[in-house]
């Protein structure tokens, strides 16, 4: 039996049948994961993200104007759901921002290594929202700037513009690590 | 010192460059900035397997009852008239109120004033004016899914008159979301306009702009 489409899973579950929505989740859990979680900070929360964005997702799915590009229309609610999320960290101020833990830990590296990982992760959490996807899409998920682009539907310029603000307090932030 | 990065290293940071692109004065910070990106952290993540059938679970309920949450749902986003009322509005001392006045783009047509009750009607392309009183602000902005949130993308002036910031976006018709963001950090809803939850337990300004407007 051959791979279906998601074009093919998202109409057959608009015409009822539910169950093919599970394909989707299968298909897509992880692979935004590690977005979500360099987004808010940890896996926990990640977790809660792309589970509401599933949801949302299924409920909205007949406004889903494209259904073999599923991938990236489900990527802009996750990506919402994260925006909304770290305005929501803002709005508590300080110390409403739970967020500590760096998303994963290994023990196998250098301890200098871990302690820049750690303060990179905690830095992140101090950019805009739209400062750290910039940085996130580009070098977590390794996304050209013209890619990047295209699933946020905003010009090169403004990311580029984005991402050099966030270098820089990226970089006054860890100048004691760096 | 200066702690910010050198244009040619963000160039670097970016791909765009090579080290042995960079004069040897750079050559230090650039391997500062090869430090930064070193420490990010790649690592794929791997969701718990019981994330699967909660949503599911969620799915199978929403699709037994589509008379509740869908309806509900489509009642938001479905595409209708509601009122923008234009008027400023007192928060508090430090910070303060705002409105949105839709204002037409088609020529001919009357430019509402402030004050007035209008009506958005039908469809076309719309400017918008926002207006927020924030005393003490140094920098204001109106993030909105008309620009993907965007903190940067629209920012208000601030006019002659103290506290008062505006700025007139061109919005595709449709409803919107927005708030207001003061200083970058502060998210501040439009008290003269309606909200919505946005889903996930916080609640957005809406509006619904068109072509056509006329005066209450």
């Amino acid at each position: 039996m051959g791979t279906r489409t998601d074009g093919e899973i998202v109409r057959a579950v608009l015409a009822g049948d539910t169950e093919q929505y599970a394909e989707l989740v299968r298909h897509y859990r992880d692979r935004y994961a590690r977005f979500a979680a360099r987004m808010l900070g940890s896996a926990d929360e990640a977790e809660d993200a792309v589970q509401d964005a599933f949801i949302r997702a299924f409920e909205q799915l007949q406004q889903c104007r494209d259904p073999d590009n599923f991938a990236g229309w489900f990527f802009l609610i996750l990506r919402n759901r994260c925006l909304a999320e770290r305005r929501r960290a803002v709005r508590a101020g300080p110390g409403g921002d739970a967020v500590t833990v760096p998303a994963t830990e290994r023990a196998d590296g250098p301890l200098e290594q871990d302690e820049r990982r750690r303060a990179l992760q905690q830095a992140l959490l101090e950019l805009t929202p739209e400062q750290r996807e910039v940085f996130v899409l580009k070098h977590v998920e390794d996304l050209s700037y013209e890619e990047i682009a295209g699933r946020l539907g905003a010009s090169v310029p403004s990311l580029k513009m984005r991402m050099h603000r966030a270098y820089d307090r990226l970089r006054e932030r860890l100048k004691d690590v760096l | 010192m200066t702690t910010v990065f050198h244009p040619l290293v963000k160039r670097f940071l970016d791909g765009e460059l090579h080290l042995a692109d960079l004069p040897p004065e750079l050559h230090a910070e650039a391997r500062a900035a090869e430090r930064l990106l070193g420490a990010v952290d790649r690592a794929a993540v791997t969701l718990p397997a019981g994330l699967d059938a909660r949503v599911m679970a969620e799915v199978r309920k929403r699709a037994t009852a589509p008379s509740g949450a869908r309806r509900w749902w489509h009642g938001l986003v479905a595409s209708r008239e509601i009122r923008v009322r234009y008027r400023l509005w007192t928060l508090g001392p430090a910070l303060a109120a705002a409105a949105a006045l839709v204002l037409l783009l088609t020529p001919a047509r009357p430019v509402v004033e402030a004050g007035m009750p209008v009506v958005a009607t039908a469809p076309e392309s719309v400017f918008v004016r926002f207006v927020l009183f924030a005393p003490g602000a140094h920098q204001v902005s109106v993030a909105g899914t008309f620009n993907q949130w965007s903190v940067t993308a629209a920012p208000l002036a601030l006019t002659g008159a103290a506290g008062v910031w505006t700025a007139t976006v061109a919005l595709p018709v449709g409803q919107h979301q927005y708030a207001f963001v003061v200083d970058g950090r502060r998210w501040v809803n439009d008290p003269a306009a309606p909200t919505v939850d946005d889903g996930f337990g916080r609640r957005n300004s809406v509006m619904a702009v068109g072509a056509g407007v006329r005066a209450l």
